[in-house]
């Protein structure tokens, strides 16, 4: 065999090849990195015709009903800011990318859209922001999540809008405590999923029971149950006079339903995601306009506000019979305070990632319109507002929930410190 | 005492339904050596066509046509896919039911969407009370229906010519092909009967007092298949076993979890792997199944 | 062009991504090595000794967690206390690979003595028992948030990102370039080894003992004793292949290592080819990179509806694309995408015999011969 000739044509198709491919990796253009224009500073996600941000949503997995919802929302609140002429004389563009509620998939496409990206609108999952945070740290991406976990509180580029499920529930409970005639050595009952959602709703519980001299009868659920006999045969037998409800809605139907059939007739109070308007049309729909209501920092999109009915029209008219439900005031509201930060970071002339974080964290509130309390993003280790609205079911209004009671912040959650993530 | 015979109860109902879905499991293997990965789609694509015929239709007859449906859909898996790779490693025949359940899956949650159906069952939330036990109507018709479908399903498998075709090739594929029985004819039969079985108990699955059906419902599938493999993967009678075992044990863990302490929650899903590696060290067959006759 | 030829032209290709392509690219590429990895020690359990295991996401989480807590400090994130041994990464590394090894080691028992079908379910049981201490156990594993993977630091070479990277000819190496390099060696080793396992005499008792495992003991090949050697060997693979995978995603939460990925491992040894080196990284690689190129680029296939709107969306096309596909190498590719993809080169060589002015490869490759 001619061993010694094939070597060495191998070794210089190798050296070749080799020579040839360092010099042209000089010239990638994985070297370069963005600059700006004179007139205003850009960043990574900005050209001179279009500003890119980002939605890591769950559109196949078990959050997909609110991730549509976002969606939909935030590409119509782009949608009306790039006919108002966009920032900065640039198109806002917003790319979605589904992880189906999976943190490797959600690390996949960060690690895909990051690097083109000058802010994140929406980031599905408490544990996906947990796996990301450091990274967007690092890469000072203003991010939103669509959780309200208090331990996602503390980072300067992570914004939690509105209240987080801890404050929620301490206002729920002084809701209960004022309207409901719960009193003071009373039993209320805590039907949570375990992890964050479930775990900080716990904290604030814990916190108010405390104070109010209430006792709390605990029970944890995972996400894939979804026949509640067991823990309302429990509540049952600790003789509880409220329920408090942090599950998927999923859950919070059985709840209810097996509550009303066992005659256990209780107020109960779930927190945003412990609802869903697709509800009302299950057997289980007549008990929840019965006994359920909802504490959450935004509005019903019911509420009699203007803001709100514009939202609704313009909603209705981009997706034709979509629900109208708790997600898509949510969405519109948070890609308003990306499209705010834009702006303000514009003003600046300054749209690098770090100009649009420290135009966002600058102290100006924007009112929206849309009833929101108004939220302090100066800060980043306490949630941005502490008041709640409290809503209650009811098919007949469009979203399938009206206002019990307007915002209110309880003296408990004016005083309550959540501990930091 | 109450809260004991609610548990019970409920332990059996549950139960009762995850043995519909195991004997699935455990029919599908005897006739074709697969293990059916594509069972938790078949349950889906039944409660889906129920859940969406019934206001038109009437709850009966949307289930009567939802049987038919998922049964033909279950035939066809079979005839399509798995026939025409006869003579393949069974490992092999078992790993092709993963793509097809990733389709289906895939198709019939888009069609489901966010929404949660009613499944439009007679029962609704009614309940029954003997005394302090209250029991929902739908626990005690979820045990009524699996149970005479299960007998009803033993006497075919012993009686009929179906059945007796069915064992003989679940005894030697071979012998029995030499005598007449066509193979192909009952390897989708037993498809379909699983596909039956699958529908009734995505319609328990879905009834009061969960909301309905929506796209997890198919998770069941896969607590169920421990409750085959415990009884034995070829064996009815330990599926049935196994999923009475699996329904009481996890309601009980679920009714006590209070009293057994903070670390156990959640334990009721993993509780029938544990009683399933022990059985299994013991019996490496299962309770019932049967034991290899070589041994080295 | 001879074997070596092509040899040398594909280890230069796979030189080159880090030169050239973004971090999505090289994280799909790496992720395909550490799949590979596993998928090679699979492929020794369940294509060469027939053993099915459904297992094998229960040994990857063991690698992935092992190295975090053996290499991870004391730490108190979101409410948790973390605990690790501070280890140095490397040998935190090795020790985790070992640890994989030796809890594959204690299921031996089972694992002799099952076969086929009844390991598979049996292993079935150690993927659920597994994520369930996972979840619970917090110190270790962060709970269902997971926890950050401490960077491997090699002698001083730490594969992490830095503020300032280093620059190779004008490209700033960061974590995943590194990293790129170290998937490369590592999966390379591990093909090699595995190679000369299947082709030595373990190998061929393997198979014996897969084609009949009585003649196998008659013959003095103690069955038991080899099957549950296979399937440490598979566990350390695994193992590896997790601290590879911790490595890349720089987290990891429990919910990756379910059912879900144990049925994606044994997809990609039967869609590559059962039993051989070559189908392993080939199914890893396909089963790994379509869905997330067909996730990326579903915008471009017809039919589909942009995100957010009515019909099937990009993400869900590319699942259904996934899954039809899937039954399609399957129903047509009896010996999987290798041996699909010899039968082509083998035509290919027939049809133009002018081409081949060399006489064909002097020792034919390996892997045909223990297909």
């Amino acid at each position: 065999m001619n061993t010694t000739f094939r070597r060495g044509r191998a070794a210089a198709v190798a050296a070749v090849t080799m020579s040839l491919v360092l010099a042209a990796a000089a010239c990638s253009g994985k070297a370069s990195e963005g600059g700006g224009d004179g007139d205003v500073k850009t960043g990574p996600g900005v050209t001179d015709d279009k500003i890119t941000v980002t939605a890591l949503t769950d559109l196949t997995g078990v959050y997909a009903a609110l991730g549509k919802g976002v969606t939909q929302a935030q590409k119509l609140y782009f949608d009306g800011l790039n006919k108002q002429g966009g920032v900065c004389g640039r198109d806002v563009e917003l790319v979605v990318r589904d992880h189906g509620y999976d943190v490797q998939k959600a690390l996949a496409a960060y690690s895909e859209m990051a690097p083109k990206s000058a802010a994140i609108p929406q980031l599905i999952g408490s544990p996906i922001t947990m796996a990301l945070r450091s990274r967007i740290e690092n890469d000072k991406l203003l991010t939103i999540p669509q959780a309200w976990a208090h331990t996602l509180l503390g980072s300067k580029y992570v914004q939690v809008t509105g209240t987080t499920y801890d404050i929620d529930m301490i206002n729920a409970i002084s809701f209960l405590r004022d309207k409901q005639g719960v009193k003071s050595g009373d039993t209320i009952g805590h039907l949570r999923l375990e992890g964050d959602y479930g775990q900080s709703a716990l904290a604030g519980v814990k916190y108010a029971a405390e104070k109010g001299g209430l006792k709390v009868a605990e029970q944890q659920v995972k996400p894939t149950d979804a026949d509640m006999t067991a823990q309302v045969a429990a509540f049952r037998r600790a003789n509880v006079k409220a329920i408090l409800v942090s599950v998927a809605p999923r859950q919070a139907a059985s709840l209810v339903g097996v509550a009303a059939a066992s005659g256990l007739k209780v107020p109960m109070v779930g927190s945003n995601s412990a609802f869903a308007q697709q509800l009302l049309a299950t057997p289980a729909g007549p008990a929840f306009e019965a006994s359920y209501y909802i504490a959450q920092a935004s509005p019903p999109i019911s509420a009699d506000v203007p803001g709100l009915k514009k939202l609704a029209a313009d909603y209705q008219a981009a997706y034709k019979g979509e629900p109208l439900d708790l997600s898509v005031v949510s969405g519109y509201s948070t890609a308003a305070v990306i499209g705010e930060a834009l702006k303000r970071a514009c003003a600046k002339k300054d749209l690098t990632r770090e100009g649009i974080v420290n135009a966002h964290r600058d102290g100006t509130t924007v009112d929206l319109g849309l009833g929101l309390p108004k939220e302090d993003y100066t800060q980043w280790t306490k949630a941005a507002a502490r008041a709640t609205y409290i809503s209650r079911p009811d098919k007949n209004v469009l979203g399938g929930t009206k206002v019990e009671v307007a915002s209110f912040e309880s003296p408990e959650a004016k005083s309550y410190d959540p501990p930091a993530g | 005492m109450s809260g004991l015979i609610e548990v019970l109860v409920n332990g059996i109902s549950s139960g009762a339904v995850y043995a519909l879905i195991a004997l699935g499991f455990v029919i599908i293997f005897k006739a074709t050596e697969v293990i059916n990965f594509a069972h938790p789609s078949l349950l889906l694509a039944g409660g889906y066509a129920v859940a969406e015929l019934h206001d038109d239709i009437g709850f009966w007859l949307a289930l009567l046509v939802g049987i038919a449906t998922t049964a033909v859909l279950a035939a066809l898996v079979e005839m399509l896919v798995l026939r025409r790779m006869r003579g393949r490693d069974h490992s092999v025949l078992s790993i092709v039911t993963i793509g097809v359940d990733i389709v289906l899956t895939v198709e019939l949650a888009r069609r489901i969407g966010t929404r949660v159906l009613p499944i439009g069952d007679p029962w609704g939330s009614a309940v029954v009370r003997f005394g302090d036990v209250t029991i929902a109507q739908t626990r005690i018709a979820a045990i009524v229906v699996a149970f005479v479908a299960i007998a009803a399903f033993l006497l075919a498998f012993k009686y009929t010519s179906w059945g007796v075709a069915m064992r003989a090739t679940a005894e030697k594929r071979e012998t029995a092909a030499l005598m007449g029985v066509r193979l192909g004819r009952v390897s989708a039969g037993a498809w379909a009967v699983a596909g039956v079985f699958a529908v009734l108990a995505a319609v328990f699955l879905c009834v009061f007092p969960t909301p309905g059906l929506d796209r997890t419902v198919s998770f069941a599938a896969l607590k169920a298949l421990p409750a085959a493999v415990l009884g034995g993967i070829d064996s009815t009678t330990g599926a049935l076993v196994g999923g009475l075992l699996i329904g009481i044990t996890e309601a009980a863990v679920i009714g006590y979890q209070g009293d057994i302490g903070l670390f156990s929650h959640g334990f009721a899903d993993v509780a029938p792997y544990l009683v399933m590696i022990v059985v299994l060290l013991v019996r490496p067959a299962g309770l019932f199944g049967t034991r290899e006759a070589a041994r080295v | 062009m001879s074997r070596k030829l092509l040899w040398v032209g594909a280890a230069v290709l796979l030189v080159l991504p880090p030169f050239y392509l973004d971090a999505f690219w090289l994280q799909s590429g790496l992720f395909a090595m550490s799949a590979a990895i596993g998928a090679i020690g699979l492929n020794v359990l369940t294509g060469a000794a027939g053993q099915l295991s459904l297992g094998h996401a229960f040994f990857l989480a063991l690698g992935a967690y092992g190295y975090i807590w053996l290499a991870g400090g004391d730490e108190r994130t979101a409410g948790i206390e973390l605990t690790g041994l501070g280890l140095p990464t490397l040998l935190a590394a090795v020790l985790a690979v070992l640890l994989a090894g030796l809890v594959g080691g204690l299921f031996a028992p089972l694992a002799g003595r099952l076969r086929g079908a009844s390991l598979g379910i049996a292993t079935l049981a150690l993927v659920f028992l597994g994520q369930h201490v996972l979840f619970r156990a917090e110190g270790v594993t962060g709970g269902a948030n997971g926890r950050d993977v401490p960077p491997l630091n090699v002698f001083g070479l730490e594969f992490a990102d830095s503020p300032e990277p280093v620059l190779v000819l004008g490209i700033p190496f960061n974590g995943l370039e590194k990293l790129w390099f170290l998937g490369l060696v590592l999966l390379a080793g591990a093909a090699w080894f595995a190679r000369g396992v299947l082709a030595s005499r373990p190998g061929r008792a393997l198979n014996t003992i897969r084609d009949h495992e009585i003649a196998a003991g008659a013959l003095g090949v103690p069955v038991a004793r080899t099957r549950a050697a296979a399937f440490v060997l598979s566990s350390m693979y695994a193992g590896l292949a997790g601290v590879l995978f911790a490595l890349i995603y720089r987290r990891t939460v429990p919910d990756t290592f379910g059912l879900a990925l144990s049925l994606d491992y044994l997809a990609m040894i039967v869609i590559g080819g059962l039993g051989t080196v070559g189908g392993a990284v080939l199914g890893a690689v396909f089963v790994s990179m379509l869905q997330p190129l067909l996730t990326r680029y579903a915008d471009g296939i017809p039919f589909v509806a942009a995100s957010g709107s009515a019909g099937p969306s990009p993400a869900e096309a590319a699942r259904i694309i996934y899954g039809v596909v899937f039954v399609a190498v399957l129903l047509f590719l009896p010996t999987g995408l290798a041996g699909g993809l010899s039968r082509l080169t083998s035509r290919l060589r027939r049809r133009r015999p002018g081409t081949t002015p060399n006489p064909p490869a002097s020792n034919p490759s390996r892997e045909e011969s223990t297909a």
